[in-house]
């Protein structure tokens, strides 16, 4: 390894703290695979069709609510770096987009079979429509969107710009499927049209391992993304370029 | 004040002049949602179609079109190669409002063709026009602003051309389902305006997000 690429890897002023890193990392393995075993293991109470499913809300509330915390780092660094044309911003927000992605296929992938499952027990019925899931989906389309720009531009610095403009731009329009979505199709979810609260149907014990996996998810998200940013550091320094 | 809705006029003016003087996107758009619809109405046949789905199809045929032509508004500057003239000679956001005008019209008028068209060929009975009509001028508005956007932003890009509908759709479903929910209360089985509230305040809310983010957004592509 070069004496540059290693001063990168172990810190600097755009580096990562690497000793924090592995902590935060050691930290991170041992809580996701003790939400793994208590999500399998702690019993659950048994509610009216939901029965053993209801261990899903381990998984899927924690991916949609690390989506939502990618979304707005990838957000805040776009607009960090329209304020200081610093590529190590685009690098940061590209990357929470990317990792951002991944979590929410996992969390429309779960929310989806969790539906099929239940409530749409012996139809044929994947898609529902349900507003969470379509804005998690649209969320996900402007993401593919962003990628396709940003690998239409070759410039580092103009590629930077154009796609943070793109990343904020789509992003205002979102919060309007949050108003118009529950007028289409009715939701799933607690706290929607009808549906109990959150608070009235979960029990106690379950909460012993919701919250903590709401840390161990978005840790996990949070040891994926600076690996990425590091590597792409890595590139961004050797080659100028970091795609 | 004066000198900046002078300057954001001066380019809608010369954009109206060079359209009228080629026709060409005119012409184009014309010809593509006629085709367009054309198309729906022949493979549709004689089957009666209920309300919901004759408005999404006009909707779905309306945005298709609006991406395909309004792509060129900043393109065709980058070709002819009057980008450097624009930036001299004025300040980004009138470049913004000029090109914004030109398009809303643009698209108003691709929008009435396609509704009288389609109202026409399917046979289609309109209970609230004063509704159709409105959403009609919001939905324009609403598909202006976000397209006039990433015009700019695709004029950047190596490819230019195909990326504007990529780009575009994800942002326009709140637009869609708004527009074609409000288009339905104006068919037969609809409530009219009673109904249409919420859709009429999500259209002009998502109209004025989408421009004012542009205002703001804007300069960070026009200046290199």
């Amino acid at each position: 390894m070069t004496t540059l690429a290693k001063r990168i890897v172990q810190g600097g002023p755009a580096g990562v703290n690497v000793r924090r890193y592995r902590i935060i990392r050691n930290i991170v393995l041992v809580a996701v695979t003790a939400i793994a075993i208590g999500g399998f293991l702690i019993d659950v109470p048994r509610i009216q069709i939901l029965e053993h499913t209801a261990r899903n809300l381990y998984f899927h509330v924690p991916m949609w609510f690390t989506l939502m915390a990618a979304v707005t780092f990838s957000a805040y660094h776009s607009i960090r770096f329209l304020q200081t044309g610093n590529l190590v911003r685009d690098v940061r927000a590209r990357e929470a987009a990317l990792v951002g992605i991944v979590f929410g296929i996992l969390g429309l992938l779960t929310g989806m079979v969790w539906a099929r499952f239940t409530w749409y027990q012996g139809t044929n019925i994947w898609w529902n429509f349900d507003p969470k899931q379509t804005m998690a989906a649209v969320q996900l389309l402007i993401y593919g969107a962003y990628f396709v720009l940003r690998s239409a531009i070759e410039e580092p610095q103009k590629r930077g710009r154009i796609a943070a403009v793109y990343n904020l731009f789509a992003l205002v329009t979102v919060p309007f499927l949050l108003f118009i979505l529950p007028r289409q199709a009715p939701s799933l979810h607690p706290g929607a049209d009808g549906n109990p609260a959150f608070s009235d149907f979960t029990a106690p014990e379950m909460r012993w391992v919701l919250y903590p996996a709401f840390i161990a998810f978005i840790g996990l998200f949070w040891v994926l993304y600076t690996q990425r940013v590091r590597f792409s550091l890595i590139k961004l320094r050797l080659h100028g370029d970091s795609e | 004040m004066i000198r900046w809705i002078l300057g954001a006029w001066a380019v809608f003016e010369k954009d109206v002049k060079l359209e009228l003087r080629s026709r060409y996107a005119i012409n184009m758009i014309l010809l593509f949602v006629l085709a367009a619809l054309f198309l729906v109405a022949f493979s549709v046949g004689q089957e009666a179609l209920t309300p919901r789905i004759e408005s999404a199809l006009l909707w779905i045929v309306i945005v298709f079109s609006a991406a395909l032509g309004l792509g060129r508004s900043f393109v065709s500057e980058e070709e002819r190669g009057t980008v450097l003239l624009l930036l001299l000679h004025t300040r980004g956001d009138m470049v913004y409002a000029g090109k914004l005008l030109f398009n809303f019209l643009f698209v108003l008028g691709l929008n009435l063709v396609a509704v009288v068209t389609f109202v026409v060929m399917l046979g289609i009975e309109v209970i609230s026009v004063s509704l159709l009509l409105t959403t009609i001028v919001l939905g324009a508005l609403g598909l202006a602003g976000a397209t006039t956007m990433l015009a700019a932003i695709i004029a950047r890009t190596a490819t230019r051309g195909p990326l504007l509908p990529v780009l575009v759709f994800p942002m326009l479903i709140p637009l869609l389902l708004a527009v074609v929910t409000a288009t339905r209360e104006a068919l037969p089985g609809g409530e009219g305006w009673a109904a249409a509230g919420n859709e009429m305040l999500t259209l002009i809310g998502f109209a004025g997000v989408v421009i004012s983010a542009s205002i703001v957004l804007f300069d960070y592509v026009w200046y290199d």
